[in-house]
């Protein structure tokens, strides 16, 4: 038991200490600070419920969070079978095709901004090259949540690229040494072979890439700030701002505790499909 | 076969060569005269190669900001490497009833899940209790949110690797549990420890929220906030801003190659956030 005290002493500190904390603050009007908090039930979840800004940030995190993860899970499985098979320089590919994962968002974000910008952005002097009009990137309601998916995908294909690359190599070549004796398509091979032994692979790419991509928080900082309008506002920064902005404790509370309730769901189908794995 | 193997290296490295556009672009415009940025032109490398933005960065103090965040990330794995390799053994070795040792891996995925903007305004307070707003100690205390679950997760499963025939030879030769850890076990998950420590120093070297809510003083920025505070509309600075982008990934692609070693045994642990 001495061994787990450190951990345990820390983890109470900066994790159990603040869930239980904000669970109970979201039961509490702050708006005279904390010394005068009262007791307000459930009405800030109510208020939360019916407020529009509350449910644009909550509409478009679950826009981002479903576009970002289908493309993110996409992407990564046709780079994950591209280089599945050996070819010469495939290690260099490899290595090239996971460097945007490393990087800090804010990195990542520094880079994006300026592709996105409007007269000398990258990306629109190649639609300008190209003969093509030059895009409002960030500035049009329209777009801007399109773009945030597209720096995210950039971003984090690689590691759905990563997970669905060592499923593929996990499957035996055996299997397709004896479907081809048999006579088997290669066509065919993929869809009795490798498509229903990388699902479970899919689905935890799947998993993962929804429980960050429903985080977001310093891509929409650092891109759009939520704007233009409430057209890119997330919960994370929706929360953010409630808390250290209008200092709106209360609401910011439940909205935290809002978002661990639908993380938590989210939590649970990956606990059940890793039980059904026989553990870590 | 032979032929085909190089169609497949074709068209990977044209896939490879768009990825890395935007770090190519990173670097190029790091060593571009404004002139060469600030226009509608699409030619990747400079015409006229300078060192005037790294010039300007170094008299602009940002070794301080660097030195910042290489303090707060060596902080941070150190102090989740000593509270939570300990945990991991005693939860890898000590017979704990099944269901405690699933409870406290349910906390831990809880704690993944977990937006860091929930803790954020308890952990205020929690800093400010201690003295620690506006100090890199407490980010090394924060991030433990992150790091001390990750490291306990990881280290968990290197330390079941470990034969436990080693260790009860040794404690019959009468070598203490604080000898049987520094001499044995730690040596023997040396590749482990070593994997874990690239991830750990990632996730608190890119790490930008708990940073931009606890720190004020710009001379203890870690590289991303201070990156967040030169992201602007003024153009003329993106070389500035992309030569900074440079030195802040050079230590995470050092970690590359120990990422990709060790990433098939716990994707879990994830780096974005």
């Amino acid at each position: 038991m001495a061994l787990l005290s450190p951990a345990l002493v820390l983890l109470g500190l900066v994790a159990v200490y603040p869930l239980v904390r904000v669970a109970t603050l979201s039961f509490f009007a702050t708006e005279h600070g904390f010394e005068g908090a009262r007791f307000v039930g459930l009405q800030n979840y109510v208020d939360l419920l019916d407020d529009r800004f509350f449910r644009r940030a909550a509409w478009n995190t679950l826009v981002f969070s479903l576009l970002a993860t289908a493309s993110e899970v996409g992407l990564g499985l046709l780079l994950a079978l591209l280089v599945n098979p050996q070819f010469p320089g495939r290690r260099v590919v490899i290595v090239t095709l996971v460097l945007p994962y490393v990087l800090s968002t804010m990195v990542v974000t520094a880079i994006w901004r300026a592709w996105f910008h409007f007269d000398f952005g990258f990306l629109n002097n190649v639609l300008r090259a190209t003969g093509a009009a030059p895009l409002e990137w960030l500035s049009s309601r329209d777009l801007a949540l399109y773009a945030l998916v597209l720096v995210d995908v950039w971003q984090t294909a690689p590691f759905t690229f990563l997970i669905l690359l060592a499923g593929l190599q996990s499957i035996p070549t055996a299997i397709y040494e004896a479907a081809q004796i048999d006579g088997a398509s290669p066509r065919a091979a993929f869809w009795a072979i490798t498509a229903p032994l990388l699902l479970p692979h899919i689905a935890a790419a799947m998993l993962l890439r929804s429980i960050d991509t429903f985080k977001v928080f310093d891509k929409v900082y650092a891109l759009t700030g939520g704007g233009p309008g409430l057209s890119t506002e997330s919960l994370s920064t929706l929360t953010y701002k409630m808390s250290f902005r209008f200092s709106d404790i209360g609401h910011a509370s439940a909205a935290a505790v809002l978002m661990i309730a639908i993380a938590g769901a989210l939590g649970v189908v990956y606990a059940r499909r890793a039980a059904d794995r026989s553990g870590p | 076969m032979k032929s085909r193997g190089w169609i497949r290296l074709a068209a990977a490295a044209i896939v490879a060569l768009l990825f890395a556009m935007p770090v190519l672009w990173m670097i190029a415009t790091s060593f571009k005269p404004p002139a060469e940025f600030v226009s509608e032109s699409i030619a990747l490398l400079p015409v006229a190669p300078t060192t005037e933005h790294y010039r300007a960065i170094a008299s602009a103090h940002v070794a301080a900001n660097f030195a910042a965040s290489l303090v707060v990330a060596a902080g941070t794995v150190a102090l989740a490497l000593a509270a939570g390799f300990p945990a991991a053994y005693a939860l890898a070795r000590a017979r704990l009833p099944a269901r405690l040792d699933a409870g406290f891996l349910a906390f831990v995925l809880l704690l993944k899940l977990t937006p860091p903007i929930v803790l954020a305004v308890p952990l205020f307070q929690v800093l400010r209790t201690l003295g620690l707003i506006d100090t890199l100690a407490g980010l090394v205390l924060t991030y433990q949110a992150y790091t001390l679950p990750m490291a306990i997760w990881l280290l968990l499963g290197f330390v079941r690797e470990v034969p436990t025939a080693y260790e009860e030879t040794a404690e019959i030769d009468g070598a203490a549990l604080p000898r049987r850890l520094w001499s044995i076990v730690l040596p023997i998950m040396r590749p482990g420890l070593l994997a874990t420590t690239a991830l750990l120093f990632v996730v608190a070297w890119n790490e930008f929220l708990f940073a931009l809510l606890f720190i004020q003083t710009p001379s203890l920025f870690p590289l991303p906030l201070f990156i967040a505070t030169r992201i602007t509309e003024e153009e003329n600075l993106w070389g500035q801003l992309m030569a900074v982008g440079v030195l802040a990934a050079l230590p995470a692609m050092l970690c590359l190659g120990a990422l990709l070693r060790h990433f098939g045994r716990a994707p879990e642990a994830g780096l974005t956030g």
